[in-house]
């Protein structure tokens, strides 16, 4: 038992510790030269306390400093009356070790895994102004609770992205990938990013009206997200979600089946535990289109009156951090893939979007289903990529447009998202959704 | 803590290299509906450390003062491996040396607040929206950070500054008939309290607006022409054209550098834009940045044509363009890079009512809802808008999301206000990792935009 959990069963009725220490090296490429090396050496710890059934909170670097209880104690006075206790005792599903070969990467492996990247696309691309980052992720997470548990987690984490922006222009066309294991120059992920970029040489701009649109794995978030939201247990205790009270009805097209999938081997993302220690299991979210369950964390638990899902995570739309409140979020979403090839699913349309992106999500009405972002991707037309979407906004409802998919390639991508959590998905093509276009 | 910095420096030789340790305090309360979901008031420490070697460069965070020295040598070594695979020498253009003390000194210092008085000021608030019809749930948020750094290279420079802001900020949600809106508020977003007592009539205009939304339409997907309210003026500033202005993102798109040379036309000749850290009470004010420079007020645009831009003196070298001090991070654990301060698009001659006038059928869009680019594109959102039919104010519209291609949108400003205002938050996403910067301010008058691509559900 950590120490600071010892002072804290001595001075609070019940405590909890978050601590989470990260070596981090990256190597950031920018127009093809090395720009720098980042080093990290980072230790935070976030502990919650429930003292005279009030709840307090306080942060610091290291469980060393016990007096991190005492602020916490200090500040319960002012909280409100704690409606849930912290996690008990669980079993963990058993994870891989982390690959000490991640964790033995240098600046100098990392130098040479761009240097590889770097070449493999200007041998056929020598006039991109290209962006390479590739970087390694050592974690050690342990969280301790006055009632017994102690979740302790070793992980590492090689993660790639590169990308180029169009002439002239600032935006880009970008690939990653992440894995628990190191891994070569990605050949795969080269070429389609070289296919892709050889699609930007023309601008198009669709009509407005109503047109098919093929969502890439690299824009899932853009339905994905919506639907953490609607699912999120807070929103469904507080009945904001719109689809607080559809568990076992349709909420989406029959095609859709989409799990949380906390145990995908190979992932630097899978979790035995989430950030309250409460065990996570791999479960279906979306089963044919059917909503199955909801995303809970302690707090939303207690106002459901059930038990956390293992979904509490220190998680933002944006990021996420040893002092965000952990709110319920899927760890690893994966998305049951379809029959089709992509290159099929493209040939069979007359006019469509393949959209790869999309730009200004947040400030859409998310949590009700919604999106209106302007589309970053491509135009087909007559079975084939006409050009690069140009201003051109796409919108809808996931609720309402995301019940009529046609298809889902049988290609999958795991994409490492900046925005909530790690998602594995196919091309999905949805009938028709509203574009603002010429 | 300069010495003990200074003294780091000193025991490990180099080109050139920078510490910064930070001390930072924060205060955060937030309600959700009406629990008090979280309260905390604590500080944290750590630092961040840059070396520049043989025209290369590393640079590293910690939390333990015990890894500043190790770290530093590891960032000498890792910046001469960087420097072999560099074509060029990445260069630091000269800068003063900077010494002294640059400490907050408010009017009503935040720091000598009770926790228990800013709590029941919130739940005050709170309570005040709660209490309307059709509110369904809140989140009140009240935030207070002060960051006392310690600067020191190794060119002699050794400052210590203050950073303090503190705001209240949060959503309403309204429901009725299986329809939900959310509308945002924020106010404070200075240094003093005092900007945070008395704000009940604006947040009850938030509340009215809320509940109007509930019956509001959709907006009408297509391209029209738009007047901005100064909430939305200022963001499409920051996010269209501020982000361009940020010379790290340039730096290395030769393409795209070439398009923004400074002396290019970019809009009308009344189309004016400045960013000065030196405003009083503004969200993106400060003295001095994070790579020991004082801040400067430079101006853009002048007369519709690129006449100025924001760097660090990495860039600045880079461009052989002025130092202009906004080179900033929001804590120890990030790089500094380069961004704005305080934006802001300079009063022009037109009125409010002349700009919708002149309009047949078009949008009023109100209230910034955030946004995003990617340098030449952007699309932000508004919290609400109008219709404008026929020269006036229409119905009341949501959903509304706008988005458009930098150059031309620039070009297609043809009215601009005589009413400057400032957002009173900050908050502008950036880096990658991403560094959420709350000291970052925005202002703008009323303008009119011939042309944009609205994204609206309907």
């Amino acid at each position: 038992m950590n120490e600071l959990i010892r002072y804290a069963r001595q001075h609070v009725d019940e405590a909890e510790m978050y601590w989470r220490r990260a070596h981090e090296t990256t190597v950031l490429y920018q127009n093809r030269c090395l720009q720098q090396i980042n080093l990290n050496r980072l230790s935070s710890v976030a502990v919650r306390v429930i003292d005279g059934g009030r709840f307090g909170q306080s942060f610091g670097e290291t469980p060393e400093r016990t007096a991190i209880v005492d602020e916490a104690k200090t500040v319960s006075m002012f909280g409100d009356p704690a409606r849930h206790a912290f996690s008990h005792a669980h079993a963990y599903n058993d994870l891989p070790d982390a690959d000490r070969a991640v964790s033995a990467m240098t600046g100098a492996d990392l130098v040479a895994l761009c240097e590889d990247t770097k070449r493999a696309i200007l041998s056929h691309r020598p006039d991109l102004t290209l962006l390479i980052r590739a970087g390694t992720s050592s974690e050690r997470l342990v969280i301790e609770t006055t009632d017994g548990v102690h979740a302790e987690s070793e992980t590492a984490g090689l993660h790639l992205a590169f990308g180029a922006p169009l002439q002239g222009a600032g935006t880009f066309i970008h690939k990653s990938h992440a894995s628990s294991s190191p891994f070569e120059a990605p050949t795969d992920l080269i070429e389609e990013f070289l296919t892709w970029y050889g699609w930007t040489e023309q601008a198009s701009t669709p009509d407005t009206g109503r047109l098919p649109v093929i969502f890439a794995p690299e824009a899932a978030f853009l339905y994905i997200i919506p639907l953490c939201f609607g699912i999120n247990g807070n929103a469904v205790a507080k009945e904001t979600s719109p689809i607080f009270n559809r568990i076992d009805e349709s909420i989406l097209s029959e095609k859709l089946t989409i799990f949380d999938a906390p145990d995908l081997p190979a992932s630097p993302f899978s979790r035995a535990f989430d950030d309250e220690g409460t065990a996570c299991r791999r479960r279906p979210l979306v089963e044919n289109g059917i909503l199955r369950d909801f995303l809970l964390d302690l707090q939303s638990a207690s106002m459901l009156r059930r038990r956390s899902t293992g979904n509490g995570f220190k998680r933002q739309l944006f990021g996420s951090g040893t002092e965000v409140a952990p709110e319920p979020w899927p760890c690893h979403v994966q998305i049951q893939p379809g029959t089709e090839p992509i290159d099929k699913m493209i040939t069979d349309l007359d006019e469509a979007l393949l959209v790869t992106g999309g730009l200004g999500f947040h400030s859409g009405n998310y949590s009700q289903g919604q999106f209106a972002v302007q589309a970053i991707g491509f135009h087909i037309r007559n079975g084939r990529v006409s050009g690069r979407l140009e201003s051109t906004m796409i919108s809808g409802n996931i609720y309402a447009d995301l019940l009529d998919i046609e298809a889902l390639s049988r290609e999958t991508r795991d994409i490492p998202t900046g925005m909530g959590p790690a998602i594995e998905a196919p091309y999905v093509l949805v009938e028709s959704l509203a574009v603002a276009g010429r | 803590m300069k010495e003990l910095l200074a003294r780091l420096l000193s025991e490990s030789p180099h080109e050139y290299a920078d510490i910064r340790f930070e001390r930072n305090c924060k205060t955060r309360i937030r309600f959700e509906g009406p629990h008090l979901r979280g309260i905390a008031d604590y500080e944290t420490s750590g630092g961040h450390v840059r070396a520049y070697e043989a025209g290369g460069k590393s640079i590293a965070s910690f939390t333990d003062p015990k890894d500043a020295a190790p770290l530093l040598a590891s960032c000498k070594e890792s910046a001469r491996l960087a420097a072999r695979h560099r074509n060029d020498r990445l260069r630091l253009a000269p800068a003063p040396r900077l010494e002294g003390s640059f400490v907050a000194s408010p009017t009503a210092d935040p720091r000598r607040i009770s926790l228990e008085e800013k709590q029941a000021l919130l739940r005050h608030y709170n309570s005040l929206i709660l209490a309307e019809p059709h509110v369904v749930t809140t989140v009140s948020e009240y935030e207070e950070f002060y960051s006392h750094r310690t600067f020191v290279n190794s060119e002699g420079s050794s400052v210590d500054y203050d950073l303090l802001i503190v705001n209240i900020a949060g959503f309403i949600v309204t429901q009725r008939n299986g329809v939900a809106q959310r509308v945002r508020f924020a106010f404070g977003g200075s240094d003093s309290f005092s900007g945070l007592i008395g704000r009940e009539d604006e947040l009850q205009e938030r509340v009215v607006s809320a509940v109007a939304l509930l019956d509001a339409e959709s907006a009408e997907a297509g391209v029209f022409p738009v007047v901005l309210d100064p909430s939305e003026a200022g963001v499409f500033i920051h996010e269209a054209f501020g982000h361009l202005s940020e010379a790290d993102g340039i730096q290395n798109n030769p393409s795209f550098r070439e398009r923004l040379t400074l002396g290019t036309r970019l809009g009308a000749p009344i189309l004016n834009v400045t960013d000065d850290p030196g405003l009083l009470d503004r969200p993106g004010s400060y003295i001095v940045d994070d790579e020991g420079v004082l801040g400067q007020r430079t101006e853009l645009i002048r007369e519709g044509t690129l006449s100025g831009r924001l760097h660090s003196r990495e860039t600045a070298a880079a461009f052989d363009e002025p130092l202009s001090g906004n080179m900033r991070a929001v804590d120890a654990h990030y790089t500094p890079i380069v961004r704005m301060s305080n934006i802001f698009i300079e009063p022009g001659t037109s009125s409010f009512d002349d700009m919708v006038a002149s309009i047949e059928n078009g949008y009023y869009l109100v209230g910034a809802k955030g946004g995003q680019t990617t340098g030449d594109q952007f699309t932000f959102g508004a919290q609400w808008g109008f219709r404008i039919r026929n020269g006036r104010l229409a119905e009341r519209v949501r959903d509304i999301n706008m988005s458009g291609e930098l150059f031309g949108t620039l070009g297609a400003i043809s009215m601009i206000g005589d009413d400057v205002s400032f957002a009173e938050r900050g908050g502008c996403g950036k880096g990658m990792p991403q560094q959420l910067n709350s000291k970052s301010g925005k202002g703008a008058p009323h303008i009119k935009i011939d042309t944009v691509t609205i994204g609206g559900i309907r």
